[in-house]
């Protein structure tokens, strides 16, 4: 009798396990969406024979090398606080690599040789940032830095010996330098000036020489210069949009200043990147973008070499993360929109392909969902385009919709796995995010119709989409939030005080509530990317009114729904102040807030736990707003 | 048993009296109480209730403080001429108290500044100046420029801001971030009548604000600051009087008005205004006779509630009082009930005993003698017996315990032995009777007998000799039987008419000496009611009484 009584509340208390509150079946935790990479930034020896990652290790980021013959580890950095942030290669046997520091102050850069372990601090101006421009040493000692040592707004030109930490002035800026550009040689040989609103790209035959504007062109174009093509030191591969809409991959003469050929030019496909071979002198494929990225191959040898990737790995996107010096030994990453892929090796030589790691192995390709291109025209007939991701399972119409407009300005929504969106899709969200005006890889005129509407077409792109998704039956119309970042966050805002009517709610993450705060925000060291700023956000001198009647923190009489505003009080991208001020002044209003001070990163906090707070906070947030 | 009874009720009612008395005592004091406590409270709430008109009047002060005023940071120190203007415009119209605004267009950098404040390499000085109001004539909005340094002078609002400026760059400390309430309270000058506010930089620019002040900066850098005072009127406040009927009126006077001539006829109280205003107070006043409305508003509600449960109180005495009333005539006419009736059974009971005695006395008795004994014992049993029977039918009939018969009867047939059973027993009954429109019913047969049996008997006990008649008729009208007793008696009196049908109610006459308990039309009633019937009566003194009975017509 007791041993049934025993069992019987065996029984009882595997029933109350069983049914314990928490992860609901089918609802994967926040935290496995937001998992830090175990292992990153996988790179290979310039000899191809050491591959190199950064490990995570009690949070904290750390070196590591790996022979890849034998498959032998070495620990280079044994970092207990602020770990490694990024690392590059310099030669066969050394690697540079630079701390986590707080945002805007300098860089702590340490150089170790991966035979001899013992990192040696070379750079720790808490003032100057340094960035390598050329991984190639030079004399075996010498590597080619930008620093902003001199004046903390302009990047000046240095010569790094790498042995003893010096620093010694190779080029000077005159003030408007924007961008180093060297040859194959690593010598400095081109240079990207700007007054704010005009880039001129400079070029000289060689280093004894001056600098010499050769190209003018507004910032509203796009010229990118890629790298030189073939040996002849004078012309350039460039991404250029000077006279179309489009980006189109031209070869450009450094001594006259022409275009010289085409290589690729479509009226409806965006170039975004070109694949340069160091070794060979040339592009060989152009990555374009529409709904999704896309290669086309420039020669009959680049389709064999890297259709042989998309053989080995079928139905997946590919990006070459990095490459040895004779371009036989590759570290590729994976991905799709339901899978963040994973790292492999690639020996073209042996045409041998190994796994290295999965970015986030908690998630499963299965339970994730399918992220669609959609289209939509707007008011003024403009056709915008975004993506949608409904939830898995269940009924495709009168969802819960989260608007979630990106961030700006100048960037875009693209097709991938966005953990983000998962995220939101898999508590039950249809996902809808807008590639709004002003968006990057539409085109020039996309581009500049956005410059100045923030708050006014801009968001009307927005409402507009979400009427066309109420229209397609999609959304339902009483459960409709938005929720942004950073400009997605001043979207979120506006959109909530000026259309009140369809949104229950609205969320923004470190947005910005006063378009004059982020203009003051704009670092010293982007003095030169003022003027743009100005075109493309607001004049804080002539366009006064406009930036007040759009910045949320001058309106908190217009809110009248709940709100999640989220921000680090430390953050030097937005005014914390105003923020606290806007907050107190809806809560004095009686409108529901919520406020989360997050307490590190800026838009997305880089520890775990950060993450996990910030995510959990915005979901019961979401579903006390959607699920009623 | 009588003494007995009275005294009860009469101490019953004493304690009534009592309780009344004591109530209305009660009722008396609490009204008392309540006034003086009106009294007290509303004097209390004249020297409270200014911190709810100060609330009150000053909300908007408050709004402009700390929801307009920080506004000015909003705009980073991008405000200019023109923008000020604007900005200033919505302030004017929105907070009337706020008479004049000056704008100080200002710069922070590294040069040092003629007009302003240099401390080390660290210089803070106007660009322009200008002021606005709806009072400032257009010419002169503009008030000092660096061509036109005439209206700059040393210990204004500029210098006075400048000057906390300096010290908090000098002591902060750039690790860690200052407060809102510390940049605010570094930031803002509160005076007498004026607001000065100083847009609060970014931390980044408190950062080389600190920098600047140690050396100078290779690159020189200049930042926009926006300084603003605002001129407040403290007589521009719109007061609010939230308790119009406790202060009469309400003025803003300064910190030293006290009037000589504060008389008892008025109650004045104060209370000091907050921020820039404190130099000045809200004064309230308000005459006696003002204040006694506002006491006895405040004291009728409460005196109305005592009032109803007084009268509550009072309802529920005085209904105690009547049914004690009613329990008291019950008591009565029960005990009246058994005194005749014990002599009802008397009587019967006496001859039966006398009977009895002369028989057993008696050493013979002749036949003669036997059948007149038992004739009387047979006689006085039956009287004993119709006793019994009609109080026990009468119970039953009241506590409906018995059910109708149902049975044809004739009624000529039913009438005509009714009067042969009476005559027979009163040969001087003179019965007469007439029956029209129907003849067969169906009613229960007892039943009616007793009624006409009760009927007939009064009929004859309540007529003078001589004159004892009764006439019967049963007439069919509209579907009801009417049933119709005429008699040619004394009649009875018209204020008895009304209570001849209650239990135990008997006219005392000569009539009714002996055999009437006061139960007979008492029982009549019930019958009728019992067979779904009404009884009615008709009746003049000396001349005769008729009794109207209907019956529901239920035919086979």
């Amino acid at each position: 009798m007791r041993v049934l009584k025993n069992l019987f509340l065996l029984f009882v208390l595997s029933l109350l396990f069983a049914c314990k509150p928490g992860v609901k079946t089918g609802e994967i935790a926040v935290n496995d969406f937001f998992k830090s990479q175990d292992r990153a930034q996988y790179k290979v020896s310039p000899d191809g024979k050491t591959l190199s990652y950064l490990k995570l290790q009690d949070n904290l980021q750390n070196l590591f090398t790996e022979d890849i013959a034998t498959g032998k580890v070495t620990q280079l950095s044994f970092l207990k606080s602020r770990g490694v942030r990024f690392y590059l290669w310099v030669s066969k046997d050394e690697l540079i690599f630079y701390r986590d520091q707080p945002l805007q102050t300098g860089a702590e850069m340490y150089i170790v040789n991966k035979n001899e372990g013992a990192p040696r601090k070379l750079s720790a101006d808490p003032k100057a940032k340094i960035r390598v421009l050329e991984d190639q040493l030079i004399d075996n000692k010498f590597l080619l830095v930008a620093s902003n040592k001199r004046d903390s707004t302009v990047f000046d030109v240095y010569k790094l010996n790498i042995r003893d930490g010096s620093l010694s002035l190779a080029a000077r800026n005159p003030g408007n330098i924007a961008d180093w550009i060297t040859d194959a040689e690593g010598r400095l040989k081109l240079a990207i000036a700007s007054d704010g609103v005009n880039e001129t790209l400079l070029f000289r035959d060689n280093e004894s020489q001056a600098f010499r504007p050769v190209i003018k062109s507004s910032f509203k174009n796009t010229l990118v210069p890629i790298g030189f093509a073939g040996k002849d030191g004078r012309t350039v591969y460039a991404i250029s949009n000077i006279n179309r809409d489009k980006n189109a991959l031209i070869e450009l003469d450094m001594v006259t200043g022409k275009e010289q050929k085409v290589l690729f030019y479509s009226d409806s496909l965006n170039v975004v990147e070109g694949q340069y071979s160091r070794a060979k002198a040339q592009v060989e494929y152009v990555v374009v973008e529409t709904w999704k990225k896309q290669k086309r191959y420039l020669n009959e040898r680049a389709k064999a070499f890297y259709g042989k990737l998309d053989e080995l790995l079928p139905k997946t996107e590919i990006k070459i993360m990095a490459r040895d010096k004779n371009e036989n030994v590759f570290v590729l990453r994976t991905f799709t929109d339901r899978n963040p892929g994973s790292y492999y090796l690639y020996i073209s030589g042996q045409q041998k392909l190994k796994k290295l790691a999965d970015i986030n192995s908690s998630i499963h390709e299965a339970e994730m969902c399918e992220m669609k291109p959609v289209s939509f025209t707007s008011r003024d007939g403009l056709t915008v385009n975004g993506y949608l991701t409904l939830p898995k399972g269940g009924k495709k119409e009168k969802l819960p919709v989260v608007v979630l407009p990106h961030n700006g300005p100048r960037s875009r929504n693209g097709w991938g796995y966005d953990a983000e969106v998962q995220f939101l899709a898999n508590r039950g969200y249809a996902v809808f995010q807008i590639n709004y005006r002003g968006s990057d890889g539409y085109g020039k005129q996309f581009m500049t119709a956005g410059f100045k509407q923030w708050g006014k077409k801009i968001r009307e792109d927005v409402i507009d989409g979400v009427n066309w998704l109420i229209v397609q039956n999609i959304a339902d119309r009483k459960r409709i939030a938005i929720y942004g970042t950073g400009f997605g966050g001043f979207i979120a805002l506006n959109c909530m005080s000026e259309n009140p009517g369809l949104f229950v709610a609205a969320a923004s993450n470190s947005g910005v509530v006063n378009l004059f705060s982020y203009l003051k925000s704009i670092p010293p060291f982007w003095k030169t990317s003022l003027q743009m700023y100005y075109e493309i956000v607001g004049n804080p001198l002539t366009d006064v009114d406009y930036m007040r009647s759009v910045s949320p923190v001058f309106h908190s009489d217009r809110f009248k729904k709940p709100l999640f505003i989220a921000q680090n009080a430390k953050d030097p991208r937005v005014n914390p102040g105003e923020t606290i001020q806007f907050v107190k002044e809806l809560k004095k209003r009686n409108i529901p807030v919520t406020y989360l001070e997050k307490d590190e990163g800026s838009y997305q906090e880089k520890k775990e736990e950060s993450r996990k707070r910030f995510y959990a906070a915005l979901e019961a947030f979401l579903k006390e707003n959607l699920k009623k | 048993m009588i003494a007995d009874k009275t005294s009860g009720y009469r101490k019953n009612f004493l304690l009534i009296i009592t309780f009344i008395v004591l109530i209305s005592v009660l009722f008396i004091l609490s009204l008392f109480l309540a006034f003086n406590f009106s009294n007290k409270y509303i004097e209390n709430e004249f020297s409270s209730a200014k911190v709810d008109v100060l609330e009150k009047t000053i909300g908007p002060y408050n709004d402009f403080f700390q929801n307009k005023i920080p506004e000015v940071s909003y705009y980073n120190g991008f405000l200019d001429s023109a923008t000020a203007a604007k900005f200033t415009d919505t302030v004017l119209l929105k907070y009337p108290f706020v008479s004049k605004v000056i704008f100080y267009d200002s710069e922070v950098k590294n040069e040092p500044v003629r007009d302003g404040i240099n401390a080390s390499h660290f210089s803070f000085g106007p660009k322009a100046i200008y002021q606005f109001g709806s009072l400032v004539p257009l010419d002169s909005v503009k008030l000092f420029s660096y061509d036109n340094t005439r209206s700059f002078s040393v210990g204004d609002d500029f210098n006075a801001i400048g000057f906390k400026l300096v010290s908090f760059v000098e002591s902060l400390d750039t690790a860690k971030a200052p407060s809102q309430d510390e940049l605010f309270s570094n930031f803002s000058a509160i005076r007498s009548n004026r607001i000065t506010y100083l847009n609060i930089p970014r931390r980044e620019d408190l950062k080389v604000y600190k920098e600047m002040m140690r050396r100078k900066l290779a690159s020189s850098p200049v930042y926009q600051q926006d300084l603003l005072t605002f001129q407040l009127d403290p007589y521009k406040i719109r007061i609010v009087n939230s308790r119009p009927l406790l202060y009469q009126r309400i003025r803003i006077e300064p910190l030293t008005y006290d009037p000589i001539d504060a008389s008892d006829l008025y109650m004045a109280t104060e209370i000091t205004l907050p921020g820039p205003f404190s130099d000045y107070k809200l004064y309230f006043q308000s005459s006696r006779s003002f204040i006694k409305k506002e006491v006895f508003s405040y004291f009728l509600p409460i005196a109305l509630i005592l009032l109803l449960v007084y009268a509550v109180l009072m309802l529920v005495a005085m209904l105690i009082y009547r049914n004690l009333n009613i329990n008291s005539k019950m008591f009565k006419l029960q005990y009246d009930f058994i005194t005749n009736f014990s002599h009802e059974f008397k009587t019967p009971v006496s001859v039966i005993k006398i009977a009895g005695n002369n028989i057993r006395s008696a050493s013979s008795l002749s036949e003669r003698e036997q059948k007149h004994y038992g004739k009387i014992l047979d006689e006085e049993a039956d009287k004993l017996n119709g006793l019994m029977n009609k109080l026990l039918a009468f119970t039953q009939i009241e506590n409906k315990s018995i059910s109708l018969n149902q049975e044809e009867v004739s009624m000529r047939d039913f009438i005509e032995s009714t009067i042969e059973s009476h005559t027979l027993k009163y040969s001087d009954f003179e019965m007469t009777y007439e029956v029209s429109g129907f003849d067969k019913f169906i009613t229960d047969p007892v039943l009616l007998g007793s009624l006409f049996d009760n009927l007939a008997e009064n009929a004859y006990k309540y007529s003078n000799p001589g004159n004892k008649k009764l006439h019967i008729s049963a007439r069919l009208i509209r579907g009801r039987i009417v049933l119709r007793f005429t008699d040619k008696g004394i009649g009875i009196a018209a204020q008895d008419l009304e209570h001849i049908f209650k239990k135990f109610f008997r006219i005392q006459n000569q009539y009714n000496q002996q055999g009437s308990v006061g139960l007979g039309l008492a029982f009549c009633k019930e019958l009728v009611n019992f067979m779904g019937g009404e009884i009615r009566v008709k009746s003049k003194i000396n001349r005769g009484t008729e009794f109207i009975i209907v019956l529901p017509y239920i035919n086979t």
